[in-house]
């Protein structure tokens, strides 16, 4: 080996640990500049790229025919960054951190880092702008759930909206007409109903194999709408927080709740309920459903046609006759509807990529335009005479295009904020029972959402309730169901109820209220 | 290694005598070393990149992270998310949790893979010896996910085997799954049922290392096979045994983030909560990193002391640690 080959091996090494290290520093350094449009200043926006999640096989591709036609549409060229929605709340916080920040995001929920980063000045606050009516399709048509979304008082997303009414009782028709039931209008029959379907053989079959209520192990903890969520709702407690005298008291001090755990807990010690529901995988809810070993089901209304299909497949003469859809019952106290938040996460601008308010003007202007009526068909429903055709005002879908359709319903729709109504194409319903169902749907809907319970504070966001909420409220969700198990009794579950309140509960409860007046 | 640390901590002691010498040591020894040092630079490169470059974020234990201003613009806070930590009414729970499941797993499963490693060792038909334990290796590449499915199956309420089995024996309706009293037990055995026989790799290696000799002089003697096993195989393989504890100790706290979660739910969460779960649970879902990675850092450094402390006790009963 010649000396000069002999120096050459260092070398390399230290080149090749050199560029590790700088790779390494770049990656998780300071965030300088402010991605591609940084250096542009106060340039128009020529292309605006937005971060969003899909829940499709495989994300649409760059430049795909409804990109084409929203670049055409809003005169900008548009760029999506698909996220699977699985992995979607992490690449939140990762770009975030980063430094090529799109210049809109769909942000999933006002989580701990969001809130902090609007806080700290890294989001738009699009309050006034939104009210300025400039941007027509942007102003909401429900100013409540605009309200809701937003982070004491202000607005930093532009909200997707969601039916405001989606909860209802699905129950097995075939059992209610078997045992000569009437459809449950009030709690107290609904519990008659569960009993008469544990006790009275609802499947005539001569044996003990049946319960009522199904519930499964539910992910969340309280005030996520689960089946104990609605239940105690339907019981007047409230919607996690409840207006007392014009203070704010969490729901699960209630006397209310109170009266609706034991309810549920009757329910379970009788065996009205399926005996694995503090294990059971909520992906298997249908199951016991469909092979009759539970007739109830409090769940949304879309589990009903999902419920339906099963049937069809099982039973295809008889599928009309086994599922019942009942709204919201009257509760002992009054009659309570439970609605949803209203919305599914927001878009937001961050200001590190959108950086004047000449820029912010131009990013409104388009969102503005994607929600116009075009736009929304394109996103909901594709593009006609290709993937879809237009008949009788329903979409009808061509099943050679599936896996297109599959693109736009799976990730498209995503982009869609629809704050100032919904205005693309329903689907076609298949048999006219579809069609009937579908309506009654409807007309469920529009009659709970007359005494539908919103939670007063739910634009608050407390700084306690951020760095603790979660632990605070599993504390809750984990006695909940100790109790109804019979593994605590009422003492034990006062106990809870008191830790919640010395771990850091009465602090949350006292911003809660400050925040409630100052914007009350 | 250890010298050139000594090396250099003497050069720092008495730096203006030694130095030049010193320095010129360490060039001799890199020059000569130098297709050696080649050689290890991937493997530096390796632990540079992914173990000591992330240990910069380690600092957001220290800090308020936001994400969005940044690791260092992100405001310093001391030690208070380590206070939190500490004084948490949860902690008590959180680290009995913990260290009764790793006291269950060394004292349970580590004893039960040198038995099984003994029991294949004595097995003299090859051909048995070979399937068997192929067949014990299976459980250990299904994952977490595959195995508590298993057991719920196994398990569920009125169809599940063992369900059935247990109840009809002990003449009771327990629904195993969701009962506090039955959640180490069944996180103990799916722990053995899954790494018992891949454990079992390194005591058959160094059982293989035995001397044969050994075994033939004492069938001479008269030894039986307790005795063989006990005076010439344990004592053969008491190092290797010794050296899988300190390194196993070391991972006492690491009760296995997977299995936990996945086997708990709101009516065990009492004795199901433990420390991975813990930091998945405030940093992951609630978004509290900061405090989260401080619960992490606390952890990895017990471990750290519990490495030391069992090498330390190792040697003093003159044995040889790992360093």
């Amino acid at each position: 080996m010649t000396p000069r080959k002999r120096l050459r091996a260092p070398l390399a090494i230290l080149t090749v640990t050199g560029l590790a290290l700088t790779a390494a520093c770049t990656s998780g350094g300071a965030d300088d500049g402010g991605g591609e449009d940084g250096g542009d200043g106060d340039d128009a926006l020529s292309s605006l790229s937005i971060m969003a999640p899909y829940f499709a096989a495989v994300p649409p591709e760059e430049d795909d025919l409804i990109d084409q036609a929203l670049s055409e549409l809003t005169g900008v060229d548009l760029s999506v960054q698909w996220v699977p929605n699985t992995a979607y709340g992490e690449r939140t916080n990762v770009v975030l951190a980063g430094d090529d920040i799109p210049d809109v995001m769909v942000i999933q929920g006002k989580t701990q880092a969001f809130v902090q980063t609007a806080e700290a000045g890294g989001f738009w606050d699009l309050t006034d702008y939104l009210r300025s009516g400039d941007y027509p399709n942007l102003v909401s048509e429900n100013p409540d759930v605009e309200e809701a979304s937003g982070v004491n008082g202000r607005v930093f997303g532009i909200y997707r909206a969601r039916d405001v009414i989606r909860h209802c009782i699905i129950l097995r028709a075939d059992w209610l007409a078997n045992l000569g039931l009437e459809q449950p209008q009030t709690t107290d029959e609904l519990f008659e109903v569960a009993r008469a379907f544990t006790e009275d053989d609802p499947d005539g079959n001569g044996q003990d194999d049946t319960y009522g209520f199904i519930n499964p192990a539910w992910p969340g903890s309280i005030g996520s709408n689960s089946p104990y969520d609605a239940l105690e709702l339907w019981h007047g407690a409230g919607n996690l927080w409840t207006d007392e005298g014009g203070e704010l008291v969490p729901s699960f001090t209630t006397d209310e709740w109170m009266e609706a755990v034991l309810y549920e807990r009757d329910l379970v010690q009788n065996g009205y309920t399926n005996p694995d529901y503090a294990t059971m995988d909520p992906a298997t809810w249908n199951e016991p459903f469909v092979n009759g070993q539970g007739g109830i089901i409090i769940d949304v209304q879309s589990r009903a046609p999902q419920l339906v299909d099963l049937f069809r497949e099982q039973d295809p003469e008889n599928f009309e006759s086994y599922v019942a859809l009942v709204g919201q019952p009257e509760g002992p106290n009054g009659t309570f509807a439970m609605p949803t938040s209203g919305y599914s996460g927001f878009l937001a601008i961050p200001r590190s990529s959108v950086e004047t308010e000449e820029q912010l003007e131009q990013v409104l202007t388009v969102l503005n335009d994607l929600t116009s009526t075009e736009a929304q068909i394109l996103l909901n429903n594709g593009i006609e005479g290709d993937n879809f055709t237009v008949v009788d005002d329903y979409a009808e879908f061509n099943p050679d295009r599936q896996d297109f359709t599959d693109q736009v319903t799976g990730a498209w729709a995503q982009l869609g904020m629809n704050v100032a109504g919904y205005n693309a194409y329903s689907t076609r319903p298949e048999t006219p029972f579809d069609e009937g169902l579908a309506q009654l749907r409807l007309d469920l809907q529009a009659e709970d959402l007359e005494n539908a319970v919103f939670n007063p504070g739910a634009s608050l966001v407390s700084d306690t309730y951020m760095s603790s909420g979660t632990q605070l409220d599993t504390l809750i969700s984990d006695a909940r169901i100790q109790f109804i198990a019979g593994q605590i009794d009422e003492a034990g579950l006062q106990d809870v109820i008191d830790r919640w309140h010395s771990q850091g509960g009465d602090q949350v409860i006292a911003e809660m209220n400050e925040l409630y007046s100052e914007l009350g | 290694m250890a010298t050139l640390i000594e090396a250099q901590a003497a050069s720092g002691a008495s730096a203006a005598t030694l130095r030049p010498q010193n320095r010129r040591n360490v060039r001799e020894t890199l020059a000569r070393y130098r297709w050696l040092l080649f050689l290890m630079l991937p493997g530096i490169i390796y632990f540079l990149l992914f173990r000591f470059w992330p240990m910069y974020g380690a600092q957001i234990a220290f800090r308020d992270y936001i994400p969005f201003l940044g690791i260092e613009g992100s405001p310093w806070v001391g030690w208070e998310h380590f206070e939190t930590f500490f004084t948490n009414p949860d902690f008590p729970r959180l680290l009995r949790n913990t260290l009764i499941l790793a006291a269950l797993s060394l004292f349970i499963a580590f004893p039960l893979t040198i038995v099984m490693a003994l029991l294949l060792n004595e097995l003299r038909l090859n051909i048995l010896k070979r399937t068997v334990q192929t067949l014990v290796y299976v459980p250990h590449f299904l994952s977490w996910t595959v195995v508590v499915s298993l057991t719920g199956l196994l398990f569920a309420i009125g169809n599940g085997p063992l369900w059935t089995l247990l109840n009809d024996v002990m003449g009771t309706e327990t629904n195993f799954l969701a009962d506090p009293a039955w959640f180490r037990p069944l996180i103990v055995l799916q722990d053995v049922w899954k790494n018992t026989g891949w454990g079992t790799i390194i005591f058959l290696a160094a059982l293989a290392g035995v001397d044969q000799e050994q075994y033939e002089a004492a069938i001479i003697d008269g030894a039986g096979r307790w005795q063989r096993v006990w005076h010439i195989t344990l004592p053969s393989i008491r190092s290797t045994i010794i050296v899988l504890l300190i390194l196993q100790t070391g991972q006492i706290l690491n009760t296995g983030f997977e299995q936990i979660y996945l086997m708990s739910n709101a009516l065990n969460r009492t004795v199901a909560d433990v420390f991975d779960t813990y930091v998945y649970f405030v940093g992951i879902q609630q978004g509290s990193y900061s405090y989260a990675t401080a619960v992490g850092l606390a952890k990895a450094i017990v471990g750290v002391i519990l490495i030391f402390g069992t090498n330390w006790l190792a040697k003093r009963f003159n044995q040889q640690g790992i360093f």
